[in-house]
């Protein structure tokens, strides 16, 4: 590259490579930093805290991720099966709208579906499904968080899983049919192996983003215990001021995170080679 | 037609709860609906702290989505020509805002902008949406100058154009509707950011979702539903918008806000 083209590309790349490095990479770097850091001293402390205080948590966080995940994985597989074999636009339509909700308000929105005194149950007990006066709470626990997540979440995995399976040729799809394949087989047996690197990645994707919701479980949790990772590292900063056992929280779910994200990186430079 | 009356009502079903609550004023549990309905909230919520937290949240989107341009497009550009080094690490860099749980970052970022003063002001914020923000834009920016055919500008240096001259005159134009998308993208993200405008904003610089969360938890649950249903209407107006001219590439980044 000529020696002024490289100039013009250093100075053209370094505003925003600078705001990641200074208002991302380095903050994440100190998490570590701080984390091993009590009172002015090195110490393990913080990890002896998270263990005592939040191992509990972490159980509740991975079950609700991979609890969610799997449902909309589910449920998006099988039901993009339908539509990518028998086109249905309108459902198809209806499932983007979640995209474009942002999750404080996917949040919001559910807590007042699901509380013990919400719009759900309401409707439910006008057909006598329902005890009044010990009505269920799906919000304010994990299934509340989990049915949130997965709305949510749905809509993103919708548009994957169906952009996999458009990939796949439809002469692979008319040989099954050919063979007397179900609509069921040709899901099982054609669309999902052909497009299982996508399921992985797309999959990867949504559980790091699962595994770090905040404002969701801010929203329609509630406030014993467990807990969430992220309400966990909120409240110790903004209740305690504890900002070294925060960031020790905040390490363990980076390291969560990263086992999961390493999978999809190594997924994806796999699919380039 | 049963499964879409079924996906029908599993999506609009959380919406409905809020359009019902918007419009409430005495409802006790269980009526289906509410004894009675009105204007009573809508009128509260004009006249309070809400339209501040609009504006101000606008504001800081339009500020985003234009600093954010400015500065990926020309990235954008040389990423997707121009043989520079590291490419695929630079784009990682850009990526990792959205790979990692934001908020134990964010409060670290929180202490790093209060010692350079901007905790609890508006560039603070702006910067922190900026973070979130540039990896739809560069990555976006990125696929779509690689979709404009490079064989258009060589044309036109063949003409006797600089490069600088074929980059506005050719390769700009052409990438407009990907440039739009993702500048639609920002605009929306920054609308909706939440963890970062708690943690740096909170309390003198409120947005819209920051403001619906603190009167939520005050179980004021008719300004929150009204302040939900505001914070809604953008996304679904770029839904209706986009559904037109957007690829599938572009919509899967919706996803992530």
């Amino acid at each position: 590259m000529r020696p002024a083209l490289r100039i013009a590309s250093l100075i053209i790349a370094l505003p925003p490579l600078a705001i990641v490095v200074w208002l991302f990479f380095l903050p994440f770097l100190s998490s570590a930093h701080l984390s091993l850091q009590r009172d002015g001293q090195w110490t393990l402390r913080n990890y002896h805290l998270v263990w005592r205080l939040y191992r509990y948590d972490v159980l509740y966080t991975l079950w609700i991720a991979f609890f969610s995940l799997a449902a909309v994985l589910g449920i998006a597989v099988i039901l993009c099966g339908y539509l990518r074999i028998r086109t249905n636009r309108a459902v198809e339509f209806l499932f983007k709208i979640p995209l474009f909700i942002p999750f404080v308000v996917v949040g919001h929105a559910m807590r007042v579906l699901l509380a013990p005194r919400g719009t759900l149950n309401s409707v439910l007990s006008q057909f006598g499904l329902l005890d009044l006066n010990d009505p269920p709470s799906i919000a304010f626990g994990w299934l509340g968080i989990a049915v949130s997540l997965i709305w949510k979440n749905l809509a993103l995995a919708v548009l994957l899983v169906l952009g996999a399976y458009r990939s796949v040729d439809e002469t692979y799809l008319e040989a099954a049919r050919n063979f007397g394949a179900s609509a069921f087989r040709q899901i099982r047996d054609v669309l999902m192996p052909m497009s299982a690197a996508s399921l992985a990645v797309a999959g990867a994707f949504m559980f790091t983003s699962m595994l770090a919701s905040f404002s969701i479980p801010l929203m329609i949790g509630s406030g014993e215990q467990p807990q969430m990772l992220m309400i966990d590292v909120y409240y110790r900063i903004n209740y305690q001021g504890d900002y070294g056992t925060a960031n020790a929280l905040g390490v363990v779910s980076y390291l969560l995170a990263m086992g999961v994200a390493g999978y999809y990186l190594r997924t994806i430079t796999q699919k380039e080679t | 037609m049963a499964g879409t009356v079924l996906a029908a009502a599993v999506i609009f079903a959380p919406m409905s709860s809020l359009v019902i609550w918007s419009f409430a004023e005495k409802w006790y549990w269980p009526h289906l609906f509410p004894q009675q309905i009105g204007l009573f909230y809508w009128a509260k919520v004009i006249e309070g702290d809400m339209l501040r937290a609009l504006q101000a949240g606008f504001l800081i989107a339009v500020v985003v989505t234009g600093l954010t341009l400015l500065i990926t497009v020309p990235l954008a550009y040389l990423l997707a020509r121009t043989p520079i080094p590291f490419k695929p690490v630079i784009l990682m860099i850009f990526l990792l805002p959205q790979a990692f749980p934001q908020l134990p970052v964010f409060v670290n970022s929180t202490t790093l902008l209060y010692r350079v003063n901007q905790g609890g002001k508006f560039w603070g914020v702006v910067l922190i949406h900026m973070v979130g923000a540039l990896v739809f834009a560069v990555w976006t920016m990125t696929a779509v100058f690689k979709s404009v055919p490079e064989s258009l500008e060589e044309a036109a240096i063949n003409l006797g154009a600089s490069r600088l001259k074929s980059f506005f005159s050719v390769a700009l134009p052409l990438a407009t509707p990907g440039i739009i998308a993702s500048t639609l993208l920002v605009f929306l993200y920054s609308l909706d950011e939440f963890t970062g405008t708690l943690l740096v904003g909170s309390p003198f610089i409120l947005t819209l979702p920051v403001y619906m969360y603190r009167t939520s938890v005050g179980y004021e649950l008719q300004v929150a539903s009204i302040s939900a249903l505001l914070l809604m209407i953008p996304g679904i107006l770029l839904l209706l918008l986009l559904e037109r001219y957007m690829k599938s590439e572009y919509l899967s980044m919706f996803g992530r806000i």
